[in-house]
This record gives structure tokens, C-alpha cells and sequence, in this order.
């Protein structure tokens, strides 16, 4: 039990100077409602936070597997649909349906996963998207989870904790709470039998199998893992946007975007979910919001375009690549 | 059985339409092995040389295409030097990401700079033109652009197989060492391959645009329909791209007509089971 | 009777690539196969473990149809295997790529680590533990896939050209710790390989392929002057040499 504990909670693994760097991103981000003045600001928190719980859950199986899915949103698409018609239809406590956003998230994916990983590379990528796209316009066709007019939730007064519904700061807490919860789960799975195996496949499918591993099974299960925490998060989307629709949580954008977030990063990294967000999001909540003001849209993709394009010819491990060998030689 | 014929007819001309699209795709995939996601924004980027060019000059947007031709094989020479050759130098990720990266770099760079408004051509000798024939009444931009892709379709396969040039591609895509040894410059053949897929894909883009609408993110579009007709053709078969063109055109015009909002996803799931079921394709290697 | 191959075919389309093969290896023996490129050894090999599937024949292992059994389950049932072009995991460390082995038999990391390490000190590359194995000498890695092997706990291990590449002090050095790792670990050996020098001193008996038949097996000494060996491609000098 001791060692269960320290295997989630310890980071005695990595160096002193990245511990040090994560207690103060913690402290930061904890006393943010506190630090920032406009609400803005604390929106561009949250979303910071929402899309690097993504990116927790995606480095999974795009990361630490090496196996990269351009379909996640679909995932996230299954849980916010689960809590919002939930909700919507039954009045159900978002705690109750955050299990079964999962279940269908989780069996869906079963069930896709052997098929598609008889395809490598690209064809697997490809496919990701395929699956993906095939479910956001059964969702818009489908009448009864809204179509296109998408599920509203009803609106409650805060704080309500039965359909987890807040101010700015209460969703704050809520949403770091998510993420500290996968990413101490994303901590003890590096370090397990699983996370190892995983590993050995993304590098080496064939010398993974001589050594015991069941190489298409441990990529379903991994794939599943994935698809499981990529609908909590759809859930909170729910609670947080108190409408949804499935160009807000299914689109091919997000999961891009997802995808994005971890290689830019640092894919198969602890930290890289993080990095890439950091990168990310407020370029796009700044940089992007302002300029689309002035009616100019798009430049917030156009930097990350080029970005991607930049790491992809020289620096393919990501912004923590980088960060590792600029100080290995220091 | 008018409706049918229609439906048929229809489905073949944007049959021949797609399988020219995806030449370009199948070309680069033969000769270096490597997707292209921003093969669509080539095709976008077409599209937008025809709008402006008849927007703003009183041309046809016929005259456009060879403009649109240079403009795809510049683009595609461009992307494979200053991109492509770095990362072909990585791990396949990178190799993935490298193209994605470019197709938003296009699709945003178009967008804004013209915005994401949704655009059509307002003139031009075939827009918005039909004829009959016999029972079936058919729009003339789009025979015109069936006609043309399904003669530039047999340019470059003409070229690709009997020409010295395309006989130094072939040879690249078989073994490209051995190409080497040769005296093939393979470096060569593989940006004259991105300039070719380029080129092709604008020329489609800017017979598109007389019947298609015209936005910065049409691209992923044509880019999944080009994947499923590679798929199902085969990769690295240029006449099976051709087939599966036909069929995928097919597909997409007989289950629009049934289920108009899915019209595009019985391609996703075609592709979807062509890779599962059968991933040579039907004449691929 | 630990490994027997019965009647083994192996056919890639019309490519008759191992034609009726049988052999018998036995608990505790070192066994060497060789034969002249594209006798068909690396493709025995793959049949016995699992990486292609016969065409038809048996593979039985401690009394155990594994026939067409795909590779992990062959590996869990005893038989481990090291890759002649090094299939090290570069984006984990020495210790880390042979507790992957490890994890075949436990689900703990402590005690995979534990085991890592006792077999690190087997093979001398304890000091390495935390280096990258990208970066080490081509023998250092060849000692971290067979540890890695070794992690697996088998009863036998298949060494697929494990001297290429070797210089003499190397091929000396990795005889011994296959001997060392075969005492202390109880093993059986199973090699292929091309490097007479090495293949000749080690193995107890050797069995010769070429053109994708079974030639000759016996001791070293009377395998390599018998006439066909010779007539396949061995010379004389080895039989005399010793």
C-alpha cells in the first residue's frame, strides 16, 4: 500500500530542479484566482488546464505509446454527451454520469481498437480521424442527442455541487482538481509493469513481443486508458459550457489541437502535456482573441502551424526534447 | 431509372474528379513513402488562385488553371525543400506531424489573409450552366472538370510510363538507393514528385472551384476523400487510384442522395473498411 | 528432450525457405546452426519463436505444442531470443530496457529492478545502468539485449548471430559470459550464427543447413570435414585448426 502511494505521489525519480519547477507551477496555479485580475484571465486558466488534461490523457497513447490517435475528441464527445443528456433528461448528479461518459468511451474504443491496430503509422493515424469524424455527424444526425442544435444544460445558481456548477474560481479548483488526478495517475503509470511494456512497444514492436508482451493487446488497453480519461474531461466540458454541441466537443479541431498540445511539448514525457499547453493557449486565447477582434482570424493556427512544422524538422522530441539537451550538456 | 442514370452519371464525373485529386497523394506516397496532409491545402490554395484571378480580373477562371497548375507546383517543390527534407531525417511522428504542421500553416495563412468566409465563382463560361443529354441534365462545370481531370489523368500516367522522366520516378519509388547508383538524382525526383502532386491537385482545385464552394478549410475534405481513394486503389497504383475514384465518386453521390448529411461519412467508413478488410487495396502493393 | 522441431516447412509464396527440418535440442546442450547466407537459419529461427508462423511441421517445447504460437507466448513459455541488427529500446535506459524483460515475469518494479540489476553485475554493465544504450559500444549492446533475454528467465536462449560485428578480445569476453550466464542461470543455448570463430569453440554439436534443407550435425570436428559441409562452404582449416 506504502509503495502504491509513493509510486503515485513521488517524483523522487526525476531531478530536483524539475521538482522544484513543478512545486512552483502547483503554487501558481493554486493562488491563481488570487494573482489574476480579470476574469479573462482566469478563463484563459482554465482552459490551460482543461486542454493539458487532454494532453495527459492523449500522451498515453500518443506519447508513451508512440501510437499517434488524431480522433480523441470523439472521446471527449462521449463523456460531455453522457453527463449533458444525463442531466438534461433524468436530472442525474454529474458524479454519477462521469462513469458512464467512461463505459462508452471505453467500449467504443474496444471496439474500434483491434481492427485499427492492425494498421501502422499513418494508416492508423488516418483511421483515428475517420472513426472520429463518423461520430461527430452521427451526432449531429442524431435527433435525439440534440443534432446540431447540440444539449443545454439547465442552469442552476452556485455553487451546486450536484451538477458540479460554479463561479470562476470554483471551476478553477474543479478543473485543477481533475488534473492533478490524472496527472498523479499519469505518475504512477510511468512507472508500471504497463508503462514500461508500453514503452517497449512504441520503440520496439517485435523485440517487445520476444520479451513476453502481447503487443496488440497492451495498445487496445492503452487506447482505452486514454479514451476513459479524454471523457472526463468531455464531462467537465459539460459542466463548465452549460451547452454543448458536437462542434464544441467533437470536432476534428480539438483533437488536433490535443495531438498538437503533447508533440509540441514533448510527447512520452511526464512534463510535455504541460509544456505544449503552455505554448499553446495563451497564444491562442491572446494572441488569437485579439487579432480576431479586428476581424483578423486565424494567425493563433497559423503560429501553431509553424511551430509544429519547426519541431517536426528539428526538434521531433518536443520543447522538453530541447530542454534535455540543452542541459544534459550544461 | 432516370434518377438512377443521373445519380450514375453524376457519381462518375465526380469519380473522375477525385481519382485526379488523389494522382498526386499516390504519387508522392510511391516515390518516398510519406503522406502528405496538406495535399488538400494545395487543393484549397487552387481554389483561391481561380476565385481571385476571376474576381479581380476579367478572365475566365478557366484561364486560371494554368496558374493554379504553377502556383501547386511551386508550393509543392517549396514544401519538399524546406520541409520535407528535414524531416525525412526523423522519426516517423515527426515525418506525420511535418505535413500536418503544413496543412494548418496553409489553411490559416489563407484564412487570414481572405478570411473565412465561404466564397463561389460569379462568372465564368461554365458556372452555373447545365445541358442535357438524353434524360440526364448535367451541370457543365462539372463535365468540363471530369473531362479535363480525366485527360490530365492520362498526361501524367502517360508520362509517369513512357517517358524517360517518369521511368527515373518509377525507378526512385522501387529503390531509391538503387536509383541512385543509376545516376538517378533522387533528391530531384522526389521535389519534381511534390511538384507534380502539387500541380495536379491545384489544377483540380481550380476546376472545383466552378462548382464547389471556396473556404480556407475545404482542404481536410479532399484530403480524407483522396486517403480513401488511395486506400481503396492501392497505394502506390496510379490506375487503381483511378478505379477507386470512380467508385468512391459513386459512393458519395449515391449515399448523399439517400442520406444528404452523411454523404461524406460513408467515405470515412469506406476508408475505415478498405484498410481494415483488404489494406493492399485493390490493386496496390 | 527440451526443444524438437519436427518436419519444419516454411514457404514464402513460391520461396521454399526451410524445406522438412527436424532437430532436437536437449536441457543444458549448446547447440550451433550455420550455413551459408540463405540456407534458411534466420528463417528456423523465426518459426521456432514465434516471429512467422510454419507452413508445416511441429515445434514442441518441454513436451508443449508450440506450433505457430505468435512470439510472446512463446517467450513466456521459456524460449528467449536476442535480434541480430540490436532491437534495443533507445528511448529508455540500460536498466530500464532490461526490466522490460524483467516484467515478463512480475508485475512489481522493485523486484524487476532488483532482477535488472543482479543480472547487470552477470553481464558486467553495472556501471552503465543509467546510460543511455544508443550511446554505448555495439558490444556493450549486444550485453544489454542479452540481458534483456536473460530478464525473461528462460529455460532457452536463442542467439540469433550474436558475435557479428565483435572483434576477437569481444568474441572472447561474450563467450565467457555465455558461459558464465549458462552455469549461473541453468540455460540452454541455441545460436546461429556466421562467425566460425566463435560458433566452432562454443558449441557442443552443430547442425548444418543449407539451400534450406538439414545437411550434417554432429560434433564441430566431424561436421566440418564432412564433404557436403565442405561442399557448402567450409574449409578444412577449422577442423585442423583446433
Amino acid at each position: 500500500m506504502g509503495q502504491l502511494l509513493r509510486d503515485i505521489f513521488s517524483f523522487g525519480d526525476r531531478p530536483l530542479s524539475e521538482r522544484i519547477v513543478l512545486l512552483v507551477f502547483m503554487a501558481v496555479v493554486l493562488t491563481f484566482p488570487w494573482l489574476a485580475e480579470s476574469a479573462y484571465a482566469r478563463a484563459v486558466m482554465i482552459k490551460f488546464l482543461l486542454i493539458a488534461l487532454f494532453g495527459l490523457g492523449w500522451n498515453l497513447i500518443g506519447g508513451y505509446g508512440g501510437q499517434v490517435d488524431l480522433g480523441q475528441a470523439k472521446n471527449v464527445g462521449f463523456g460531455a454527451y453522457a453527463t449533458a443528456l444525463m442531466m438534461f433528461h433524468w436530472r442525474t448528479s454529474f458524479w454519477l454520469t462521469v462513469p458512464v461518459g467512461i463505459f462508452f468511451a471505453t467500449l467504443e474504443s474496444f471496439a474500434v481498437a483491434y481492427p485499427m491496430f492492425r494498421l501502422r503509422g499513418h494508416y492508423f493515424a488516418i483511421a483515428t480521424l475517420c472513426v472520429a469524424l463518423v461520430w461527430k455527424e452521427l451526432f449531429i444526425f442524431w435527433d435525439w442527442t440534440g443534432g446540431a442544435r447540440g444539449v443545454e444544460i439547465p442552469i442552476k445558481p452556485t455553487p451546486n455541487f450536484t451538477y458540479m456548477q460554479f463561479g470562476s474560481v470554483g471551476y478553477h479548483y474543479f478543473i485543477f482538481g481533475l488534473f492533478m488526478a490524472q496527472f498523479l495517475f499519469m505518475n504512477w503509470f510511468r512507472k508500471s509493469k504497463l508503462g514500461y511494456q508500453l514503452q517497449a512497444v512504441r520503440d520496439n514492436e517485435d523485440a517487445a513481443a520476444s520479451l513476453g508482451i502481447n503487443v496488440t493487446g497492451t495498445k487496445v488497453i492503452a487506447y482505452c486508458i486514454t479514451a476513459a480519461l479524454g471523457a472526463v474531461g468531455g464531462s467537465f466540458m459539460t459542466a463548465y459550457y452549460l451547452y454543448i454541441d458536437p462542434d464544441l466537443v467533437m470536432p476534428l479541431d480539438l483533437s488536433i489541437l490535443i495531438a498538437m498540445t503533447v508533440m509540441v511539448g514533448g510527447a512520452g514525457s511526464i512534463w510535455g502535456p504541460m509544456i505544449g499547453a503552455a505554448a499553446l493557449i495563451p497564444l491562442d486565447m491572446y494572441l488569437g482573441a485579439w487579432l480576431a477582434g479586428g476581424g483578423h482570424y486565424g494567425i493563433d493556427f497559423m503560429i501553431y502551424g509553424f511551430i509544429i512544422m519547426i519541431i517536426a524538422a528539428y526538434e521531433p522530441k518536443g520543447i522538453w526534447g530541447m530542454i534535455e539537451r540543452l542541459t544534459k550538456r550544461g | 431509372m432516370e434518377l438512377a442514370t443521373q445519380l450514375v452519371t453524376y457519381g462518375i464525373l465526380i469519380g473522375c474528379v477525385f481519382a485526379f485529386v488523389s494522382l498526386g497523394l499516390s504519387l508522392i506516397f510511391g516515390v518516398m513513402n510519406i503522406v502528405n496532409f496538406a495535399h488538400g491545402e494545395f487543393l484549397m490554395v487552387g481554389m483561391y488562385v481561380a476565385f481571385l484571378m476571376s474576381s479581380y480580373l476579367p478572365l475566365d477562371p478557366l484561364v486560371s488553371l494554368p496558374f493554379a497548375a504553377a502556383l501547386g507546383f511551386i508550393l509543392g517543390i517549396t514544401s519538399y525543400r524546406f520541409l520535407i527534407t528535414h524531416i525525412l531525417r526523423g522519426p516517423m511522428v515527426a515525418q506525420l506531424f511535418g505535413t500536418f504542421g503544413l496543412m494548418l500553416f496553409l489553411r490559416y495563412l489563407v484564412m487570414f489573409v481572405f478570411g473565412p468566409d465561404v466564397r463561389t465563382l460569379s462568372h465564368g463560361i461554365l458556372v452555373g450552366k447545365t445541358f442535357s443529354l438524353g434524360w440526364v441534365s448535367l451541370d457543365a462545370s462539372k463535365v468540363m472538370a471530369a473531362g479535363l481531370c480525366l485527360l490530365f489523368f492520362v498526361f501524367v500516367y502517360w508520362m509517369i510510363n513512357r517517358t524517360k522522366l517518369g521511368r527515373a520516378l518509377r525507378a526512385t519509388s522501387l529503390d531509391a538507393e538503387a536509383a541512385r547508383y543509376m545516376g538517378i538524382d533522387t533528391e530531384n525526383m522526389n521535389a519534381l514528385a511534390w511538384g507534380i502532386g502539387g500541380a495536379t491537385v491545384g489544377v483540380a482545385g481550380g476546376l472545383l472551384a466552378h462548382f464547389y464552394y471556396v473556404t480556407p478549410t475545404v482542404g481536410m475534405l479532399f484530403v480524407l476523400i483522396a486517403f480513401a481513394t488511395v486506400a481503396l486503389g492501392g497505394f502506390g497504383s496510379i490506375s487503381g487510384a483511378f478505379l477507386a475514384g470512380i467508385i468512391i465518386g459513386l459512393i458519395q453521390v449515391l449515399g448523399g442522395h439517400y442520406l444528404s448529411e452523411l454523404k461524406f461519412t460513408f467515405i470515412y467508413i469506406a476508408y475505415f473498411l478498405t484498410v481494415v478488410l483488404r489494406p493492399r487495396g485493390l490493386f496496390g502493393w | 528432450m527440451l526443444l524438437r522441431v519436427e518436419s519444419l516447412v516454411k514457404e514464402f509464396g513460391g520461396l521454399v525457405a526451410n524445406a522438412d527440418i527436424s532437430l532436437e535440442v536437449e536441457q543444458g546442450e549448446i547447440v550451433g546452426l550455420i550455413g551459408p547466407n540463405g540456407a534458411g537459419k534466420t528463417t528456423l529461427f523465426n518459426c521456432i519463436v514465434g516471429y512467422y508462423k510454419p507452413t508445416s511441421g511441429n515445434v514442441s517445447f518441454v513436451g508443449e505444442d508450440i506450433t505457430g504460437w505468435p512470439a510472446h507466448r512463446v517467450a513466456k513459455m521459456g524460449i528467449a531470443r536476442t535480434f541480430q541488427n540490436l532491437r534495443i529500446m533507445p528511448l529508455l535506459t540500460v536498466e530500464e530496457n532490461i526490466m522490460v524483460g524483467a516484467f515478463c515475469r512480475t508485475g512489481d518494479r522493485q523486484i524487476a529492478r532488483r532482477d535488472a540489476h543482479e543480472i547487470l553485475e552477470l553481464v558486467n554493465l553495472t556501471g552503465e545502468a543509467h546510460a543511455s544504450p544508443t550511446e554505448l559500444p555495439i558490444a556493450s549492446q549486444k550485453r544489454i539485449e542479452l540481458a534483456r533475454a536473460l530478464a525473461t528467465k528462460p529455460r532457452l536462449l536463442m542467439l540469433d548471430e550474436l558475435a557479428a560485428g565483435l572483434n576477437p578480445l569481444e568474441t572472447k569476453e561474450i563467450i565467457q559470459t555465455l558461459h558464465r550466464i549458462k552455469e549461473e542461470r541453468n540455460l540452454t543455448l541455441f545460436l546461429t550464427e556466421h562467425v566460425m570463430e566463435f560458433i566452432m569453440i562454443i558449441s557442443e554439436r552443430v547442425i548444418v543447413m543449407a539451400a534450406g534443407r538439414k545437411i550434417a550435425e554432429g560434433t564441430p570436428e566431424k561436421v566440418a570435414k564432412e564433404e557436403r559441409v565442405i561442399e557448402a562452404y567450409l574449409g578444412e582449416r577449422y577442423a585442423e585448426g583446433r
